[in-house]
């Protein structure tokens, strides 16, 4: 297809480099420097999409961020991207897209129905309807509903591209090189201050790009190129182009995500697809500038249907002309900018002005070059379907409300201007409250909240002049304060049109007789009869009517029909806009990619995985891991085709007949020390702690001050003054964030320091009736007999010339030893361990096989200790002290803690022998009773108990106490399972405790 | 300044525990582990440095804005 | 009042549209009103609905100091489920899944309930076994729940990551198939249209600024709008619950926290589930609309600003990825926070109060919205009859100090941890 559309000359693309592409299927050529709307509209292409709820043909509206309608499904390198604006994609070889929300065709779209029948379809008809037969909502209406609306396509593939975060500081950030983000960047960088200018575009100069100016006798946009090339030599200015800022938080905190990549075909090598920044600022200067808003008139979403600035941008920036009979329609200068800009072109627009004689050096102009302007005129509605073919246009009374006679115009586009909307997203987002001006009939920042400046445009300033003065003064101003630097600049002279008042006018009123749907949201399809039915039913709060007819709330947010729905709002209302009040302003100012905002952390590194230094070895010998907490452990270590059930039967067997390692590195371990180190445990555990001699280990467990317990583990006295605590590997992180609570700021005058050990120690348990023969091998020095090391005791030893602590603590319940060696040394242990103990015929085992062991013997662990249970609960109410006070005694006192039948730990035997139960089952008295059935506890851990060759359960059972021999069942209803039980001893093996002691 | 991501959150400040082996009534009790002000406006917090020095400090914070009035060593008193 | 139906839709578009009805009047305080209900919330609205149509108490004003509905009802994920493991909660809960599943009909305003079914992922086997004792809790209390295993959870969400290079890969999950979803909004005004019919009269714009109690009996409250008598006063003000307290002297388990949401840009139908992750706090379900409806954890501190930090999405959006990676490829496209009532045991608070006429509900953490119905249903009940409801009675002030704590997470007092 050849560019029909393109000028001979102008832009600034580059037309040395053609670029292939194809829409819907069809091949068609642009230039590098292109986006996919200049390119299709340079190729005479309008018909991009469909809207949300009619279904009606949509075009181009605009030319960058604030695009409501030409949205496409993108197809790059292999991949596909839903909803992309056509106006911010640039043109790369190869690029493919199709339009969105049209089936079978966006030429032919079964879905425009809804067109048709839109007069039954008005604001919240389906809060009205679909209510019939009941059922049907979700099986019929709504899944109809859903496959209408939805824009493009989500891929389900995993994303290939990459996404990095940076982190940044500066004294001034800039957000849009415009003449405000231009001129405020200048005056900082040469007062030496660091400055971060962002531009959401690929080209630099926002407006001055597209301005008929003069700055310093150069065009405006040479001027810009100039400014923009000194900036980028400066060592402290950063300056980034398609980089959008799109989140304004606390503490002068601004996110900003730069393209990288998009528009190029394929990301390069190494190179992210996009960079997300977090920059902190000490100040921020706001130089978004201002979007033009559309006046309201029927049909207003017909394709060539066009902001006047954005068919501007295609004609200076692009060299693509909208359309070859223009009608121009506007309220204030800066549609004669753009009729200026097509006759230059050689084509011959008219302009409709809704103005009754202004008068303003622009207007001369247009008038002297020849441009036919009517006055007091106004477009009553587009005509045409699929593109606009003509105008129905009508003079207008002085009061805006008569309309003259009906004319038909011929046109192929028609350009709208209604003045000009600063962007205050930002310092909204910052906590600014806005505050309306009536000058520009929009809303501007107030007093700023953070440290933030918005200038230019963006801040209701329309003139040249007084932008570029008031942001030089701005940019030196504040970069003066911090850098103690004054280096004054001075103002260039600059030449520009003067411009006359605008019209107060956004609205056309409908001809008598006409019904014709007059649009605010071009997206969501919401119209004028939209908002009147909102308010016509009570829906009067600007919130209400925004969620009542979804204004404001499509993938542009609402940029360029939010201000006109406040007005047409106030004025049936009959109230001043600012009393209506918009809606709020949140992150993110347009919308970002989520892989962008959360960058590298995917996949296996969505979270740190931590390992054992004996995890190679537990590799090496088909361990299964299991994830715990952010640690891997050994479940089980397979032998050949064993499953789960068969490799723990196996290892546990192992412990209770000779001997097994265990790796227990993960426990938590803290370094208690200090001369108060004994006081600070004794407030801590619930036992007592004054008189635990050096080389002794204790028991203990520890409660939050609710009462509920929070951890336990063993805590040895390795010095006078120093302990070594374990805890759970789930808690310990929380554990000793407590103990640096209570130290720093409930009992400061405690003289201890805690710290984590977990990273220095590698620990093994060993246990099982072999383990003392295999520890004395180990330790031929040491004396390791029952009175030597007895239960609970601690001593320092030899390994092979490596420094190692014993402790004789055991969670199987067997006798039982537990090796610790600085973690560098941790797998010379371990291989230590297995070579010497083959002749004890020693095992590897997992947490499987370990918890095996501790449920058999009752022992508890994270699955009583759930967060829910105090001690009794667990049966370790012998441990607490009744002489003394600790963190959490006084809620022990309170009524359910200390009712007669409080729940407690109980086993559970299933009469057969054989079913294992479930674990989460829930004991019941009445297997057939009726719902609700009244629940006794619930099974907590279950296991085969190696010991005994049947399955065995702990069950945390209301008057657990009282409940030994009873017959009940345990359901698992998911599971459907219901098996009848007999209720024993937790302490189902070794009841005394004798073999640890042995 | 610090980032947020370096701290972890302890609560409000201006809670006392009672004193150890002090007799104290349900309602004091209660009021130490459960009831919080929890207002709008000026709140006295805990945070811990947790992924830095490990030290507990006190800030000033408006719960409506986040602004930042002032901070406290875990061991001085709040004026 | 003027039902809405599809005939009537039809019959009014060939008027244009001029001649429907408000759904609510806008009338200004009367000087005494039986019953006042503080706060236009789904909760104050759904309360002023039932105590008229089950108590026939109709001289009630809500009052609110926005618009109504502005608050959490306006502002949350839209999930419905009953998928506790304590019967306080489960039972509730349930009662008002019945109240959900008729609404539209009741209130005759399509709120668009839909059954479409929750899946808590497990990814762990540990996790399974504490998901089998909540999901055996729900069906011994006769709520529907089925145990996934991988390859069933694959069946129904195949987008979800099942490859190798995953974290936490998933084991299985906990279903409710009976939970679902409800458009926010239409709730609100469903119960408002309906009070507004049955004589309550719902006064927005008007800020309580002080109570009128004497001798411990309540007997009016201050606004902005005027002095209003009342016998009777509820508090129903999530996320304002404690300074309204304040107010009263009255120092509760509550504290004020935000939690953000987001939603994706839309697309075509992926996702017809809600689905939680269970390595993490994420949550997710897809909107008629074609948005991805996202949540997570709390901000973490407390907070009363309706505006968040990105660290805390990040952190979100981190494990939706790790869940969903397809996610990485769609963009984000509006993000807004909500105040919460952090109780302190997860659970909230329906209960009679020490003040004589004064009832307070609260606490509703991040679960309010579903609890609408039900909550106010057993909140008109428990002011009508000045005594708790049964279904309520669990969910008592002074259950802090008895120890009968409702912790379905087991977190404790630390309501900032979610």
């Amino acid at each position: 297809m050849t560019q029909n559309f393109r000028l001979k000359n102008g832009g600034l693309i580059n037309r040395d480099k053609k670029l292939s592409f194809k829409f819907n299927g069809k091949s068609y050529f642009g230039f590098e420097g292109d986006t996919l709307a200049s390119a299709l509209l340079a190729n005479g292409v309008h018909l991009v999409g469909r809207s949300f709820k009619y279904h009606r043909p949509r075009g181009f509206f605009g030319a960058g961020v604030d695009e409501p309608y030409a949205i496409v499904q993108l197809y790059r390198n292999g991949e596909t991207e839903p909803n992309i604006k056509a106006t911010e994609q640039e043109l790369f070889d190869g690029l493919e897209a199709k339009s969105v929300n049209c089936w079978p065709s966006v030429n032919f779209d079964i879905g425009a129905i809804n067109n048709f029948l839109k007069i039954f379809l008005p604001a919240g008809f389906y809060y009205k309807t679909f209510m019939w037969p009941k059922s049907f909502w979700y099986r019929v209406y709504e899944p109809f509903i859903r496959k209408a609306a939805g824009l493009g396509v989500a891929s389900t593939k995993h994303d290939k591209e990459r996404y990095e975060h940076k982190y940044d500081y500066c004294d001034l950030l800039i957000t849009g090189s415009g003449p405000s983000g231009l001129a405020s960047a200048y005056a900082a960088a040469k007062n030496g201050a660091k400055v971060i200018l962002a531009e959401d575009k690929p080209r630099f100069g926002g407006t001055l790009l597209t301005s008929d100016v003069n700055i310093g006798n150069q065009s405006g946009k040479d001027w810009s190129e100039s400014i923009i090339s000194e900036l980028k030599e400066m060592p402290n200015v950063t300056v980034k182009n398609r980089s959008q800022i799109f989140g304004y938080y606390d503490h002068n905190m601004l996110v900003m995500s730069e393209k990288v990549s998009d528009h190029l075909p394929k990301t390069k090598k190494y190179h992210p697809n996009k960079r997300l920044w977090y920059i902190r600022a000490k100040e921020v200067l706001i130089s978004s500038g201002s979007i033009e808003r559309p006046i309201v008139f029927g049909n207003n979403d017909t394709p060539g249907v066009m902001l006047s600035s954005a068919a501007k941008e295609y004609l200076k920036v692009y060299g693509v002309l909208v359309g070859k009979k223009p009608l121009v329609f506007t309220n204030n200068d800066s549609g004669y900018e753009t009729a200026i800009e097509f006759k230059k072109n050689g084509v011959d627009p008219v302009v409709l002005d809704t103005r009754k004689n202004p008068n303003s050096e622009i207007v001369d102009e247009a008038r002297d070059l020849g441009i036919d302007i009517k006055y007091s005129y106004v477009v009553v509605a587009a005509k045409g379907y699929k593109k606009v073919k003509s105008a129905d246009i009508a003079s207008i009374s002085e009061d805006k409300r008569q309309l003259g006679k009906i004319e038909r115009f011929k046109c192929d586009c028609i350009c709208v201007s209604g003045f000009w909307t600063p962007t205050i997203h930002l310092a909204s987002q910052s906590g600014n409250k806005t505050q309306f001006k009536d000058e520009i009939d929009a809303f501007v920042p107030g007093k700023s909240k953070q440290n933030e400046t918005t200038l230019g445009a963006a801040n209701g300033i329309f003139s040249l002049e007084q932008t570029l003065k008031t942001s030089f003064e701005a940019g030196n101003e504040l970069s003066k304060k911090i850098t103690k630097t004054d280096k004054k600049i001075s103002v260039p002279n600059v030449v520009e049109k003067k411009s006359s008042q605008h019209d107060k006018f956004w609205c056309v009123p409908l001809p008598k007789g006409k019904n014709y749907k007059r649009f605010l949201d071009f997206q969501n399809d919401v119209a004028v009869s939209d908002i009147e039915i909102a308010l016509r039913e009570g829906y009067r709060s600007i919130e209400h009517v925004k969620r009542y007819t979804t204004l404001g709330m499509a993938t542009d947010q609402g940029k360029t029909s939010n201000l006109n729905g406040l007005q047409l709002v106030s004025e049936i209302e009959n109230k001043v806009v600012p009393s209506v009040g918009h809606t709020t302003f949140r992150p993110p100012y347009t919308p970002v990619s989520i892989g962008a905002i959360v960058g590298r952390e995917v996949g296996k590194h969505s979270k740190p995985t931590r390992k054992s230094p004996m995890h190679l070895w537990h590799e090496k010998h088909n361990a299964v891991f299991v994830d715990a907490g952010v640690w891997l452990r050994p479940r089980y270590y397979k032998n050949g085709d064993e499953s789960l059930f068969e490799a723990s039967k196996r290892e546990a067997k192992n412990v209770r007949s000779n001997v097994g390692v265990c790796d227990v590195t993960t426990l938590g371990k803290i370094d208690v020390k200090g001369p108060d180190a004994a006081e600070f445990l004794n407030r801590v555990y619930t036992n007592a702690w004054l008189k635990l001699p050096v080389g002794k280990a204790r028991y203990g467990v520890m409660l939050r001050e609710d009462g509920i317990v929070m951890d336990d583990g063993t805590t040895t006295r390795i010095s006078e003054n120093h302990y070594h605590m374990t805890t759970t590997t789930a808690q310990a992180a929380n554990v000793l964030s407590h103990l640096e609570y209570y130290l720093q700021l409930v009992w400061p005058e405690l003289n201890v320091n805690v710290v984590s050990t977990t990273e220095q120690w590698a620990g093994a348990a060993i246990a099982g009736p072999k383990s003392r023969d295999l520890l004395q091998k180990l330790f031929p020095k040491i004396d390791v007999s029952n009175e030597g090391l007895p239960f609970m005791g601690f001593i320092e030893g030899d390994l092979f010339g490596i420094k190692a602590r014993i402790f004789r603590i055991s969670f199987s319940g067997e006798l039982a030893y537990e090796v610790n060696v600085e973690s560098d040394n941790g797998n010379f242990m371990w291989e230590k361990i297995i070579e010497v103990g083959q002749e004890f015929k020693i095992q590897p085992y997992g947490t499987e096989a370990l918890s095996t062991l501790r449920i058999e013997m009752g022992h508890v662990a994270g699955s009583e200790l759930d967060g829910r249970t105090i001690p009794y609960d667990n049966g370790l109410d012998g441990l607490i002290s009744k002489k003394k006070d600790f963190i959490g005694k006084r809620s022990l006192q309170r009524s359910a803690f200390t009712a007669e039948d409080r729940q407690r730990i109980v086993g559970v035997v299933p009469l057969d022998k054989q079913t294992s139960i479930p674990e989460g089952s829930h004991l019941v008295k009445d297997d057939k009773a009726k719902l609700p059935n009244p629940k006794l506890g619930h099974i907590s851990a279950s296991c085969w108990s190696v010991e005994y060759d049947n399955p065995f359960s702990l069950a945390i059972m209301k008057d657990g106490k009282n409940m030994i021999g009873q017959k009940l069942f345990a359901m698992s209803p998911l599971k459907n399972k219901v098996i009848p039980v007999e209720i024993v001893s937790s302490h189902y093996v070794d009841p005394k405790g004798e073999r640890v002691r042995s | 300044m610090r980032s947020q991501n370096e701290f972890s959150y302890g609560g409000d400040a201006s809670v006392k525990r009672p004193l150890l082996n002090k007799e104290v009534s349900d309602q004091e009790w209660d009021n130490f582990v459960y009831n919080r002000k929890s207002l709008r406006g000026k709140h006295l917090e805990l945070w811990q440095h947790i992924s830095g020095c490990r030290q507990w400090i006190k800030v000033e914070r408006d719960t409506s804005t986040h602004e930042i009035f002032r901070t406290f060593k875990a061991d001085e008193e709040v004026a | 009042m003027q039902k809405y139906s599809v005939f009537n839709l039809i019959k009014n578009a060939l008027s244009n549209h001029e001649k429907w009805d408000l759904a609510w009047k806008d009338p200004s305080p009367k000087k005494e009103y039986d019953v006042v209900i503080i706060g236009g919330g789904g909760h104050g609205l759904a309360t002023a609905y039932y105590l008229a149509k089950e108590h026939n108490i109709t001289n009630v004003a809500i009052i609110e100091k926005g618009w109504i509905g502005g608050g959490n009802v306006g502002r949350n994920t839209t999930i419905i489920r009953s998928n506790y493991m304590y019967d306080d909660n489960g039972l509730f809960s349930e009662f008002g899944m019945d109240l959900w599943r008729r609404m539209s009909q009741d209130l005759n305003y399509n709120v668009m309930f839909s059954p479409r079914g929750i899946i808590n992922l497990a990814h762990s086997d540990a996790q399974m076994n504490v998901y089998a004792r909540r999901g055996n809790s729900m069906r011994l209390n006769g709520i529907d729940a089925v145990l996934l295993n991988r390859e069933q959870v694959k069946e129904i969400i195949p987008m979800a990551d099942f490859s190798e290079n995953v974290r936490f890969p998933i084991f299985g999950g906990l279903m409710q198939p009976s939970a679902g979803t409800a458009r926010h909004d239409a709730v609100a005004w469903g119960y408002a249209r309906q009070a507004d019919s049955m004589g309550v009269d719902i006064i927005q714009n008007c800020e309580v600024t002080g109570f009128d109690v004497s001798a411990g009996k309540i007997n009016g409250v201050r606004t902005s709008r005027g002095d209003i008598k009342a016998k009777k006063i509820g508090l129903c003000v999530a996320g304002s619950t404690n300074i309204l307290a304040e107010k009263l002297n009255m120092t509760l388990p509550i504290e004020t926290h935000l939690l953000q949401a987001c939603v994706s840009e839309p697309v075509k139908p992926v996702l017809d589930n809600v689905v939680t992750f269970g390595a993490g706090h994420f949550y997710i379900s897809q909107s008629d609309k074609g948005e991805m409806v996202m949540g997570g954890d709390l901000d973490g501190y407390n907070s009363y600003a309706q505006r968040g930090n990105l660290p805390t999405l990040q952190h979100v959006l981190t494990e939706g990825i790790a869940m969903m990676p397809f996610l990485s490829k769609l963009k984000m496209l509006r993000t807004w926070g909500g105040i919460m009532d952090m109780s302190m045991d997860g659970s909230p608070i329906i209960d009679k109060t020490h003040i004589e006429g004064l009832y307070l509900n609260c606490g509703w953490c991040y679960g309010g919205f579903k609890a609408t119905p039900a909550s106010g249903w057993t909140f008109a009940h428990t002011i009508a009859q000045d005594r708790v409801h049964e279904l309520n009675a669990g969910y008592s002030l002074n259950r802090f100090n008895t120890g009968h704590l409702i912790d379905e997470k087991g977190l404790g007092t630390k309501t900032w941890i979610s």
